[in-house]
């Protein structure tokens, strides 16, 4: 019983070796940072504050939009998800890096289990993540937002549930990258697409039924809108940041939950092969 | 541990009947041998020929179609993770973390072999030490020479005291000072108790000062034995010629059938009687550019069992030899 316990304590050790390097290596980043810093900074100042004085209470035919919320307060919560998502995806990508110059070789000879690596580089990925998004969370108040302390404890719960989930999506197609060139495709085709409909820089306004939705914008891009997973993470962001929901809070944090636990399972089955 | 296997007295390493096939390729073809603990053994043999592919099943990353491979009588298929508790790994590529400092790369290699805290920090030390790089213990991996790394990565895989080291081409790619500098920290860990080193390399002058020898290729074990006694079993005088034009090259060959082209159109001829030397002197002497003889070294031990120099044996590129 003993022996088993020490073990646990060892690989608990060897996830925590994991998780530091991968935390050390992003903070050592420099470029990272940066875009961690000016990612947010052009899409609060330049869109979010360019297109502010066209969002309220618009009058569009017979009917009236009716998000109560400046464009910078609803873009807000969207912007840290987006951080979330580019840094995630980042983290996971040190994976291809690890794979063509041989650290991986190093992990995958140690007596650490592959789940266990996996759990560690996913757990470094979303710290990384996190670390991100509440980079973005520092200027809320410049833009009107103003959390409680419990809002922001619950919003960096969400951002690491989250990332987790992200970071094992990017394990996930990391897997399918041979080389580093891809990745500039799959930033465009992937990240981009993902957060653009995500109701992230409109709202889909639920002051309006679905039939009326379905005549103010085109119904494959509701389709998609709906569809899209990272539509509900954004949409409980704002819940805890700005009390604004478009959908049923109870379900955007199943849909994240489910979402975090189902990516690292596939997460785990394709590093099997790896 | 009692599901651990018994295995013979004394050995480190036992494969047994061990083939892998990629593709079309048979990269291991039923490849057997037992390495007695304590030894420094060296697998020598061209690129392709079949040296990573058999590392890798010992340090349980490849998995044999067939046969059995024990790491200190742990079976690498059936317990990988305990075998690897046994086994030091230096691969042929580097891989270390060139983004940590060469402290870091070992503190997080110590992290991952479950060592405790104190045990990991005296160790660290220790192992700077064996390998001279104390004073750039703080530094990134990337500010160190290629030599420097090799050196790192040997220090880092002795870290968790394994029984066991696997030095796969520990010197291609160093220049010749630093290739004699790794020589002589695999002779001081010889001297060191309770380590079996395991060597690949493709540089024949290097084999010389390792107890026992595996010549390999295309998959198949050729020959075993310490250095003396492969010279003596199937070493030959070798008696190397240049000839002067291509006529005289193509006369030498049809006098000599089995003569073997060498490097720098040189061609090898393996001597059989004494008076050999003699007689291509007098028949050919005036059309030679240059001649020389060699005592029976390892080199010609290779070149009797293959039936070509490793020196010329035509390199594969990494990928080809990845995929068999």
């Amino acid at each position: 019983m003993s022996t088993a316990l020490s073990r646990g304590f060892g690989q608990a050790r060897g996830v925590y070796a994991i998780w530091l390097r991968e935390v050390k290596r992003s903070l050592r980043d420099k470029g990272q940072l940066v875009g961690g810093v000016s990612r947010p900074l052009l899409w609060v100042l330049i869109l979010g504050i360019g297109l502010n004085p066209y969002f309220r209470g618009e009058v569009y035919g017979e009917v009236r939009f009716v998000v109560p919320y400046t464009y910078l307060q609803f873009i807000f919560p969207a912007v840290i998800v987006l951080n979330i998502l580019y840094t995630s995806i980042q983290s996971a990508v040190s994976l291809i890096w690890d794979r063509e110059f041989g650290f991986l070789r190093e992990v995958l000879v140690s007596p650490m289990p592959r789940n266990l690596i996996l759990l560690g580089k996913v757990l470094g990925g979303a710290t990384t993540a996190v670390i991100h998004g509440c980079m973005v969370l520092v200027v809320a108040r410049f833009v009107g937002v103003a959390p409680s302390w419990s809002d922001i404890a619950q919003a960096i719960g969400l951002m690491f549930v989250l990332s987790f989930g992200l970071t094992a999506f990017g394990i996930v197609i990391a897997n399918y990258i041979r080389g580093f060139e891809s990745f500039g495709v799959f930033s465009n085709a992937v990240i981009l697409p993902l957060y653009f409909t995500a109701s992230s820089v409109f709202p889909l306004d639920p002051a309006l039924t679905r039939a009326q939705t379905l005549v103010t914008y085109p119904e494959w891009l509701v389709y998609m809108v709906e569809f899209n997973p990272l539509t509900y993470a954004i949409d409980a962001m704002r819940g805890i940041l700005i009390d604004f929901n478009q959908f049923d809070p109870a379900f955007n944090f199943q849909v994240v939950g489910v979402l975090a636990v189902g990516l690292f399972l596939l997460a785990m089955w394709e590093f099997r092969k790896v | 541990m009692s599901s651990v296997e018994t295995y013979p007295e004394g050995l480190a390493i036992t494969v047994e009947g061990v083939s892998k096939r990629f593709g079309r390729t048979l990269a291991l073809d039923d490849v057997s041998l037992a390495v007695p603990h304590g030894t420094v053994f060296a697998l020598l043999g061209p690129n392709g020929a079949g040296k990573s592919t058999l590392i890798d099943i010992l340090c349980t990353i490849g998995r044999p179609d067939s046969g059995r491979a024990l790491i200190a009588g742990i079976d690498v298929v059936k317990q990988p993770l305990a075998a690897r508790r046994q086994l030091g790994v230096v691969f042929q590529e580097t891989t270390l973390d060139t983004r940590l400092t060469v402290r870091e790369n070992l503190s997080f290699h110590g992290m991952v072999y479950q060592m405790g805290r104190r045990e990991r920090l005296t160790r660290t030390d220790e192992m700077l030490e064996l390998v001279d790089l104390t004073d750039w213990a703080d530094s990134e991996v990337k500010t160190l020479s290629s030599g420097m790394r090799r050196r790192l990565e040997i220090a880092r895989a002795l870290m968790h005291r394994p029984q066991i080291l696997f030095l796969d081409e520990p010197t291609v790619g160093l220049d010749a000072q630093a290739r004699a500098r790794i020589w002589d920290y695999i002779a001081a860990l010889r001297a060191q108790q309770d380590l079996t080193v395991i060597v690949t390399t493709h540089y024949i002058e290097e084999v010389d000062a390792c107890d026992d020898i595996c010549i390999i290729d295309r998959g198949k074990i050729l020959a075993k034995g310490s250095p003396d006694a492969l010279k003596s079993q199937h070493g030959s005088t070798l008696l190397k010629v240049t000839p002067r034009s291509d006529e005289a090259r193509a006369a030498i060959l049809a006098r000599y059938p089995d003569a073997v082209a060498g490097a720098e159109s040189q061609l090898l001829i393996q001597m059989t009687a004494t008076d050999s030397a003699d007689a291509i002197l007098a028949e050919f002497g005036n059309q030679l550019r240059q001649i020389s003889i060699d005592q029976p070294s390892l080199e010609s031990v290779f070149l009797s069992l293959t039936g070509r120099d490793l020196r010329e044996a035509p390199p594969v590129s990494r990928k080809a030899r990845r995929n068999g």
